[in-house]
């Protein structure tokens, strides 16, 4: 298991080396030269100096020169700025913390995405727990009464839910929830002007976050259901299935306990790969619901063409999204021996 | 019943195992007479041969194998289906499946032959005509007013008109939504015949009653009427705020965009309303012994009494085309003291009547305002009239003539004999004999789904913007399928190092978390100078590369167990090279599975588009896409007020990615023999 695990562990770090200098690539593509912007603005204001030098100067401290691979792990954190005199200078890259800065009074990206990222996380814990209460029984019923009349209704919900873009479903809920029966405000994070603390505040904004968590559940609810039902269907043609009946175990228990154990190894990783494929799916409700999380600051950078947090952020996507085919990969391996044998 | 199934598929492998040889032989005969041709002949009987191919797989696909076979092979070919036979006709069993393929087909040819028929002008832009609900009344002149017609006023959506009697009436679009206001609801001074005069702005209306008492309704926002504090209003006079004029005494009363003027027989003139739209407002507003006042939308000017055409300090309008003597570059120089008896303003130019029976055309020309119609000899225009863009004209034989904008036939119509009057609303023509009847109409009837915020017609560009939408999608699957197909053939089929390699890569691409990814590459898009159309193409071939890998992958899989058949060792032995073998035995027998993973992959890529059109980061305004269209909606106040906005696109795209899913996800059914075998 060990030997499996550092495997993958391995193959996973060389894919994020691949994957991240791709997007670093194609991130150096767009045109945009911070040294010389800088260095132009200095010798507009002060005639006497020299544009090179300045230029070399500001190309050192941002460590802009070099070939693609050696900003490349200089930006990793593997390989050393030029100091300002032409030596060698310090790491000052993602390893050591350093993600870039923002253009937004210079903040630096670790900072700016501190706050978000919690209410990403936030969010995005309570839609997995939510829809996961749903989408199981839910599933598991329709793969019981497989065939059913009210199996086909769900399954063409379900169809239907899933074809739709979020955003359809989105404007749909935004206007029967907050225009016609104005139960839920259509955005924002907490009630304007309010100045509730402890557990008020808390209830304010579960109360403000209930619409877009509303429409996150609900885009979710097609593709798991069908996803658990097909699962189930599957473990409950399983022969051992037939033995327990035979024996005369209740229905009850057949279900819950023999079949649903079974069908839980593919559900476990459809859940860890659905948590974490949601962040980068939040992107869209965020923006629309005005919530300040990662896909906001993320849709905010790309519109005003700040770089460096676009660079950091898209860095972070790439990571969990590697990092979920990693959790996935040993959560399989934990479960099915067949798996690491073979592999 | 299932079982004998089964075994058919089996007996169907062997048929198509002989088949295969014996096209072997057919196309190695082929390719010795290719050699012999010059090369242009040979790549076009390349693509000949690449085109019968294709045609044969999806003829035998459906039809099953066509070959002349033995006596003995006879037998067992009578009970012989092919695969995708028994798959179509299981399909056609499911009624959802049917109903979502008839919706599927229609919505194609909605929008492939659709713009054939619904012409659109992609930068077509008009404030006038925004946030128009679905409505069909916009030129229905309502049957109590079509024999006793006064007079029609009518400035953008809404037009209003006034009988000889006194009676008003009003049609088109009249409500106002954002200030929550509907302009058929007439206040209560207004009562049956006793209206003297009433004219119609952009989002109010001034109504003089036969009392005396000017009353106005509306949008109040900018000084349209009553007391403002609106930035740069000229506010309504307070006599006739609070008290009356003589209603016998008044010669003219025009609104414009959101301004109003009252011009007395003695030459005082009343002007109030949004100085900030009008620049010259309140010049005109201080002018004395005026004959008349027109409004164009950012321009007020005035014809004095003695026949002077002004528009206070500044002249506004220079380039000038007349009627009889060409053009001139300068309309005050032009004018030079004559005398000029009516004008009449569209948006942005107008057009003057002076004596001598000459038509003069000023301003800005962009929808052919300046092609005054050639008129026959001793033939002359006497009453003229202007709508938004285009102009409409009587002569003194009774024809009617329009000219300029003509997209809806507000111009472009054959002249109209036994006219008298005419009236022009804002997309409108209304021709009126001299009994004061209606005798024609052109024009803009309305809009089906309404009009967008930049004034736009909604269903225009969803026919359009579904166009744009199935073909980003539909390139975007071919180019995945291509690339799957490929990758996913020679992994499965080679394995080894091969399939290793090839496998990473897919994992590789398949670990891209698409949406923060396409946005990110639109960026990088945006720096660098590229038309509209490259863009577009770019996004076409990104959604292909991000998301063939799903399909590479079950394509292996299929190809794996494609390959220890005994077809494909008879090919082996016969020694056939092995990349043929791959892509021309083995693909054409999981070219069912592609296909339904194409149709599931399509209403992804659709989803995907839109999604990235959305959020702004796909197809770009002004051309149209489904997901696009539904970016302006993406406020409370639109959702709240505009629902024409948001609920279309989202119909017609719901509509469309279910209804794909459906034949997907039901294909994918009816080819999986298992879940066959349980029903």
């Amino acid at each position: 298991m060990a030997r499996y695990i550092i495997k993958r562990i391995l193959y996973i770090l060389l894919v994020f080396i691949i994957l991240s200098f791709l997007v670093f690539a194609i991130y150096n593509m767009i045109p945009n030269d911070k040294a010389a912007a800088q260095a132009r603005a200095e010798v507009a204001a002060n005639k006497n100096l020299k544009y090179e030098e300045r230029y070399l100067y500001w190309q050192r401290t941002y460590g802009l020169d070099g070939n693609l691979f050696q900003r490349y792990f200089r930006w990793l954190g593997l390989y050393p700025y030029t100091a300002v005199d032409g030596s060698v200078g310090a790491l000052n890259g993602m390893l050591q913390g350093n993600l870039g800065s923002s253009i937004d009074n210079g903040r630096p990206v670790a900072d700016l995405i501190k706050e978000p990222m919690k209410n990403t996380i936030f969010m995005n814990i309570f839609a997995t727990v939510l829809a996961l209460g749903i989408t199981i029984p839910l599933g598991i019923f329709c793969a019981v009464k497989r065939g059913s009349r009210r199996d086909v209704v769900v399954q063409i919900g379900t169809i239907v839910g899933y074809s739709m873009p979020v955003f359809i479903v989105a404007i749909l809920f935004i206007w029967l929830f907050a225009v016609v029966l104005g139960i839920f405000p259509v955005s924002g994070m907490e009630t304007p002007g309010n100045n509730f603390t402890g557990f008020r505040a808390f209830l304010d904004r579960m109360y403000c976050m209930a619409l877009p968590l509303i429409v996150m559940t609900f885009c979710s609810l097609g593709g798991m259901t069908r996803y658990v039902r097909a699962s189930m269907i599957e473990a409950l043609s399983l022969d051992c299935i037939r033995t327990a009946r035979a024996k005369g175990v209740k229905e009850s228990v057949v279900i819950y306990s023999h079949a649903w154990r079974n069908a839980l190894i593919p559900i476990v990783t459809l859940v860890i790969g659905w948590f974490l494929s949601i962040f980068s799916g939040s992107i869209m409700i965020e923006n629309i619901f005005a919530y300040n999380g990662i896909g906001k600051v993320y849709f905010t950078a790309l519109r005003n063409s700040d770089n460096e947090v676009v660079l950091a952020l898209q860095m972070f996507y790439i990571f969990i999204a590697l990092a979920g085919n990693l959790v996935v990969d040993l959560a399989y391996g934990f479960i099915d021996p067949r798996i690491r044998v073979s592999k | 019943m299932s079982d004998k199934k089964l075994n058919n598929i089996d007996e169907s492998n062997v048929v198509v195992d002989q088949e295969q040889t014996a096209d072997n032989n057919e196309v190695q005969a082929e390719q010795t007479e290719l050699q012999k041709k010059n090369f242009f002949a040979s790549v076009g009987s390349g693509i000949a041969n690449i085109g019968k191919t294709v045609w044969r797989w999806i003829k035998r696909a459906f039809m099953g194998g066509d070959k002349e076979l033995s006596e003995k092979d006879k037998f067992n070919v009578e009970n012989i289906e092919s695969p995708l036979k028994q798959m179509t006709k299981e399909f056609f069993r499911r009624k959802i499946a049917v109903v979502a393929l008839v919706v599927l087909v229609c919505m194609f040819a909605f929008v492939f032959i659709g713009p054939l028929f619904v012409p659109m002008d992609v930068n077509y832009t008009d404030t006038l005509q925004q946030n128009i609900a679905p409505n069909y009344t916009m030129m229905k002149v309502p049957n109590a007013l079509k024999n006793d017609i006064k007079s029609i006023s009518s400035f953008s959506n809404f037009s209003v008109g006034l009988s000889n009697s006194g009676k008003m009436y009003i049609w088109g679009d009249t409500k106002l939504r954002l200030a929550g206001v509907d302009l058929a609801d007439f206040p209560e001074e207004i009562k049956d015949d006793n209206v003297a005069f009433v004219s119609a702005g952009k989002d109010h209306i001034v109504a003089i009653t036969k009392e005396g008492k000017v009353v106005a309704w509306g949008a109040n926002s900018n000084g349209q009427y009553g007391h403002t504090t609106a930035i740069g209003a000229v506010e309504m006079p307070e006599e006739l705020i609070s008290g009356t004029i003589d209603p016998s005494q008044v010669s003219q009363l025009v609104c414009g965009y959101q301004v109003t003027a009252i011009v007395m027989k003695d030459g005082s003139v009343y002007v109030w309303g949004n100085g900030g739209t009008v620049k010259n407002l309140a010049e005109i507003a201080q002018m004395t012994n005026v004959a008349k006042i027109e409004f164009s939308t950012a321009t007020a000017m005035a014809i004095l009494k003695d026949g002077t055409f002004t528009t206070g300090s500044k002249d506004y309008f220079t380039s000038v085309v007349s009627s009889v003597n060409g053009t001139s570059s300068s309309l005050s120089g032009y004018l030079n003291g004559r005398e000029v008896i009516d004008v009449v303003a569209a948006d942005y130019s107008i057009a003057l009547l002076l004596d001598g029976n000459e038509l003069v055309m000023s301003g800005v020309f962009e929808n052919n305002e300046d092609k005054i119609p050639q008129l026959p000899e001793g033939e002359y225009f006497t009453q003229i009239d202007a709508g938004t863009r285009h102009y409409v004209g009587v002569t003194n034989k009774g024809n009617c003539y329009g000219w300029g904008h003509s997209f809806y036939g507000q111009a472009g119509f054959d002249p109209d004999s036994g006219a008298s009057k005419v009236f022009a609303g804002a997309m409108q023509t209304y021709v009126v004999n001299e009994s004061d009847d209606l005798i024609a109409t052109h024009g803009l009837k309305g809009y089906l789904m309404g009009t967008d915020g930049s004034g736009r017609d909604i269903f225009t560009r969803i026919v359009h913007g579904g166009k744009m939408t199935m073909t980003v999608g539909a390139v975007a699957v071919i180019v995945s399928s291509i690339i799957a197909i490929i990758i996913g053939c020679l992994s499965g089929y080679f394995g080894g190092w091969v399939d290793m390699l090839l496998m990473r890569i897919t994992e590789i691409f398949a670990s891209i978390p698409f949406l923060p990814f396409a946005m990110m590459l639109s960026l990088v898009i945006r720096n660098y100078p590229v038309d509209e159309t490259t863009r577009i193409v770019i996004i076409m071939v990104m959604l292909g590369l991000l998301s063939w890998t799903g399909l590479a992958r079950m394509i292996r899989g299929q190809v794996l167990a494609e390959r220890e058949k005994e077809f494909v060792i008879a090919a082996k032995a016969m020694g056939i090279k092995e990349s043929r073998i791959a892509f021309k035995h083995i693909l054409p027998n999981v070219i069912s599975v592609i296909l339904v993973s194409m149709t599931l992959s399509f209403a992804g890529c659709l989803l995907t588009e839109s999604s990235l059109s959305y959020l702004g980061f796909g197809v770009q305004q002004p051309q149209p896409t489904w997901g696009n269209m539904l970016n302006g909606a993406n406020n409370s106040i639109v959702i709240q007020n505009y629902w024409w906005q948001w609920l279309f696109p989202s119909i017609f795209l719901a509509l469309a990615t279910i209804s794909i899913n459906v034949i997907g996800d039901t294909l994918r059914d009816v080819l999986d023999p298992k879940s066959t075998l349980d029903k």
